[in-house]
């Protein structure tokens, strides 16, 4: 979609309102379709990285929190990058990515000098963001520096160049070194530790001699001999390198190169995470069998473990369940967030019909609810109030608010972040808003072009505590769909609309798609006061 | 026979009364305004509009290429129709209409109606207006007409539909199709004067060619498939109308009623009560001066009032009959007040 006018809106500035309950109004996010949330170094604030059609764009927002917890939203500063460039290809925009190490976007905030580290994609020949082009450095809200990666002559035998996309990052705050995973190319390394500039060196693992070779421009990229790398970390106690490979995990010690784990030796490990007291080390397996693409979660836990075991997904009462959510769907991990003994893990499916967090303690993943047909609920999200629509969890961290209190937050597809003060027990929700007149005065649909299996929200505004019913019609005007009918919505400075049911899904009141063309959605008080949105849906499954 | 037309006035009187009168109590799986057609549901004409849309049944009404073709095999002159309305929420329309006779017994007509919104605000994701839209459809109506004898005429009319969103060109990241166009579909209808006072009128429509003889076709609104595509229907319309004329006071006063079943499904005939909507629509109007006629009417909940006054313009030695009507129109179920449609209808002789 167009970016209308909001590289002109002075990124606006917001005090007061607790995060806890209602939303903040006005502008603040570069967009609302987030793609990656992550900590910007300093307490109390985050990075929401965003693309909203072919623009793509940071946001740094500052939190500032009291002693009891709440918190508010203090700035926003919004920052568009290249035309041309985004961290958000297009495999994460539509979500059709079958490779899991592909299906989120990696960050870091590499110190100082380089800030927030996002990978940076370029168009192909077909004008799809599919073509890796190197790295952002975002080192504040107005200077975001592009980094080319240059790419050895022999990836011409690649059909695919997402093969090399970045898919993990590592900084050594030590040496000064930036670590990436560059799939098919191994490993590179961004040297800063010199005053007269930054290196690169790419080095790809040599699994039968067990040691990390240069990558050269004659080196023949056989995957059997080199396998792939898909995410690098240093273990944050030891400092050693750790590599999520297609052979396993892979540790760069003093002692050598190995692969560490007898479990994992020949699984295709797509992502690494560690964390969180004690040390969790969290690892991702995935790997395509016939059509279906198969997941797995694996996690050393504490000192005590020696190699990594399956995750075990417990229900309500601890027990331990014999299927889990990779029985349900092809999930991949988002993100995983760290906080004291506790993991979130971010999942999602293909086509991103299913998201949500687990939460991981000691003993497995935790179930919040088992409902009426005795099915287990593992996973977090607009059930459980993270979200207030639902909307697609895209990643998800863990940031300081304050030097006491961690926050979490998640990013969503066209619902802003979520931030929650309270380990995820509530959840407060920042997007961008147009301003409303009151009492009904403007009735706005967001968005107003409803896409097959889409849905719009009914924005407006009343002064008091009024009974609101939503109708809408046909431009026949025949009543369609019954929205909500005297439904209490309170007084608010920015709207009242309740985002978990003051929506259309462009159905009628019996459930059926209706056809394509123009709605009148009317709004009514039970204080005599109506107003009219419109809306276009473009129609859904056949009736 | 006059029995038999005593039994058929009853029924359809009494049907459409209560159709009109009632939102009907059917449980429907879908509905009504889910569908497509709201163009062809929403009349054409400011004279017919005044008198709760009825018109089948009326030889003068125009454009009849859309409200029964066989009207048609009843025209003497050249007859032009040009009708606009303005209706609340950015909402216009209009109907123009050309028709004529054919050798002795046929007629000929063409009309256009076209529904629109002149101020679709485009709102993104982000809560962002991208800018105003102008969506506008349409449905185009070629009329034959025969007439069987001098009290009976069927027609056959062929239809199709142009619908236009204009959003497209906010829509960066899709490459998305703004226009779609329906099929042909076919409109059956039969009239009869049975005499000077009462007729009536049998109108099918939107018969098509698909497995049910469905008006159906498929909308794909993106070039590049990453909307998912989906299917037009416009539901079968059985219409009956009847037509009552008589003088009352020494003026001429006429009383019109059409009973509507739509068929809410894609079905070839489907007797299933929940797969089908009834509507009426009742309409009464008064020559109550000399050329001067006042009309009210309702089509199902919504309530109508009109006026017409007929005049002519000479050039030469011709004669040219104007009639200029307005319409003054309550949408009830949405509280919508239309307080501005104007129509115009003239002959050449």
């Amino acid at each position: 979609m167009k970016l209308g006018n909001i590289k002109k809106v002075v990124a606006g500035i917001l005090v007061g309102g607790a995060l806890c309950g209602n939303a903040f109004a006005a502008e603040t996010l570069f967009s609302n379709n987030v793609f990656e949330v992550a900590p910007a170094g300093v307490d109390g604030s985050l990075w929401a990285v965003s693309r909203n059609g072919s623009y793509s764009g940071v946001t740094l927002l500052t939190f500032r929190v009291s002693d009891k917890g709440t918190v508010a939203l203090e700035s926003t500063v919004r920052k568009q990058v290249s035309d041309t460039l985004t961290a958000v290809h297009n495999g994460i925009i539509l979500d059709d990515d079958e490779f899991a190490e592909r299906r989120r976007i990696p960050s870091v905030y590499a110190g100082e000098k380089l800030g927030l580290v996002l990978p940076m994609f370029s168009m192909d020949s077909d004008d799809r963001y599919l073509q890796p082009a190197g790295f952002f450095s975002v080192v504040d809200a107005k200077t975001v520096n592009e980094f080319p990666m240059e790419v050895p002559s022999n990836v011409e035998d690649f059909k695919d160049p997402m093969k090399y996309a970045l898919s993990g990052f590592a900084y050594d705050s030590t040496g000064k070194r930036l670590w990436m995973a560059r799939g098919a190319l191994g490993v590179m390394v961004h040297d800063i530790s010199s005053n007269k500039g930054s290196k690169d060196t790419t080095f790809v693992l040599n699994a039968a001699k067990e040691r990390l070779e240069l990558l050269k421009d004659n080196t023949v990229l056989d995957s059997t001999v080199y396998p792939e790398i898909f995410d690098v970390r240093l273990h944050p106690e030891t400092g050693d390198l750790w590599l999520a490979t297609a052979s396993g995990v892979w540790v760069k010690s003093s002692d050598g190169l190995k692969n560490i784990s007898k479990k994992l030796e020949d699984s295709r490990v797509t992502g690494l995470w560690m964390g969180g007291n004690p040390l969790q080390i969290i690892a991702e397996t995935n790997y395509k069998e016939k059509k279906n693409v198969v997941g797995g979660l694996w996690r050393i836990y504490g000192e005590k473990s020696e190699d990594f075991v399956k995750v075990d997904f417990l229900d309500t009462a601890g027990k331990v369940q014999k299927k889990d959510v990779y029985d349900e769907a092809d999930y991949t991990v988002g993100d995983v967030a760290f906080l004291g003994n506790k993991a979130f893990v971010l999942v999602r499916t293909a086509g991103g019909s299913m998201s949500g967090y687990l939460k991981l303690d000691s003993l497995g993943v935790r179930a919040w609810e088992e409902d009426d047909d005795g099915k287990t609920q593992w996973l977090y999200g607009y059930e459980t109030g993270a979200t207030d629509r639902r909307a697609v969890i895209k990643s998800m961290c863990a940031f300081p608010l304050s030097k006491k209190r961690m926050g979490l937050a998640i990013a969503t597809f066209g619902n802003g972040i979520s931030v929650s003060a309270d380990s995820g027990a509530t959840w407060s929700v920042i997007l961008n808003r147009a301003k409303l007149d009151n009492n009904l005065g403007s009735i706005r649909m967001v968005p107003s072009v409803i896409t097959p299996g889409d849905e719009a929200l009914v924005s407006y505004k009343v002064g008091r505590e009024s009974k609101i019913t939503i109708e809408v019609f046909s431009y026949d005007m025949r009543k369609v769909r019954t929205i909500v009918k005297d439904a209490v919505r309170n007084a608010d400075a920015a709207r009242s609309t309740n985002p978990k049911e003051d929506f259309w899904d462009g159905r009628d009141d019996h459930g059926k798609d209706c056809t394509m063309g123009v709605y009148y959605i009317r709004v009514k008080d039970n204080h005599g006061h109506i107003g009219w949105g419109k809306a276009i849906t473009l129609g859904g499954n056949f009736r | 026979m006059i029995k038999f037309k005593n039994l058929v006035v009853a029924a359809l009187a009494v049907g459409s009364f209560v159709s009109s009168a009632m939102a009907i109590g059917f449980t429907k799986k879908s509905e009504l305004g889910g569908f497509d057609g709201f163009v062809e549901r929403m009349g054409a004409g400011v004279r017919e509009l005044g008198r709760g849309n009825t018109g089948t049944a009326d030889t003068a009404t125009m454009p009849a290429a859309y409200w029964n073709s066989a009207l048609l095999g009843f025209r003497e002159n050249i007859g032009i129709t040009v009708n606009f309305e303005k209706r609340d929420l950015d909402r216009i329309g209009g109907a123009l209409g050309v028709e004529g006779k054919v050798g002795k017994r046929m007629g000929v007509g063409f009309a256009m109606l076209y529904r629109g919104d002149t101020d679709f605000k485009v709102i993104d994701d982000d809560d962002q207006t991208l800018g105003s839209a102008a969506p506008f459809f349409s449905m185009f109506y070629l009329g034959f007409a025969f007439r069987a004898t001098r009290q009976d005429a069927f027609g056959l009319s062929l239809s199709m539909s142009y619908d236009n969103l204009g959003i497209a060109q906010y829509f960066d990241g899709i490459e998305m199709e703004d226009s779609f166009r329906s099929p042909v579909t076919i409109n059956l209808s039969w009239f009869r004067q049975w005499n000077d006072k009462w007729s009536s009128s049998v109108i099918i429509r939107n018969l098509s060619f698909s497995e049910n003889l469905s008006a159906k076709w498929s909308k794909n609104p993106s070039k590049d498939n990453s909307l998912a595509s989906t299917e037009g229907v416009r539901p079968k319309v059985l219409q009956i109308g009847l037509g009552y004329r008589t003088k009352l006071l020494g003026k001429n006063v006429s009383a019109w009623m059409e009973a509507i079943d739509y068929q809410v499904a894609d079905t070839l005939l489907a007797f299933d009560p929940q797969l089908h909507v009834w509507t009426g629509r009742v309409g009464f109007d008064c020559e109550v001066i000399p050329n001067g006629t006042l009309r009210i009417g309702m089509d199902d909940l919504d309530w109508m009032f009109g006026a017409g006054y007929k005049f002519d313009i000479r050039i030469g030695r011709k004669r040219f009959p104007i009639e200029v009507n307005y319409a003054f129109l309550y949408e009830s179920r949405a509280g919508i007040w239309t307080p501005f449609t104007l129509g115009l209808r003239g002959y050449i002789p």
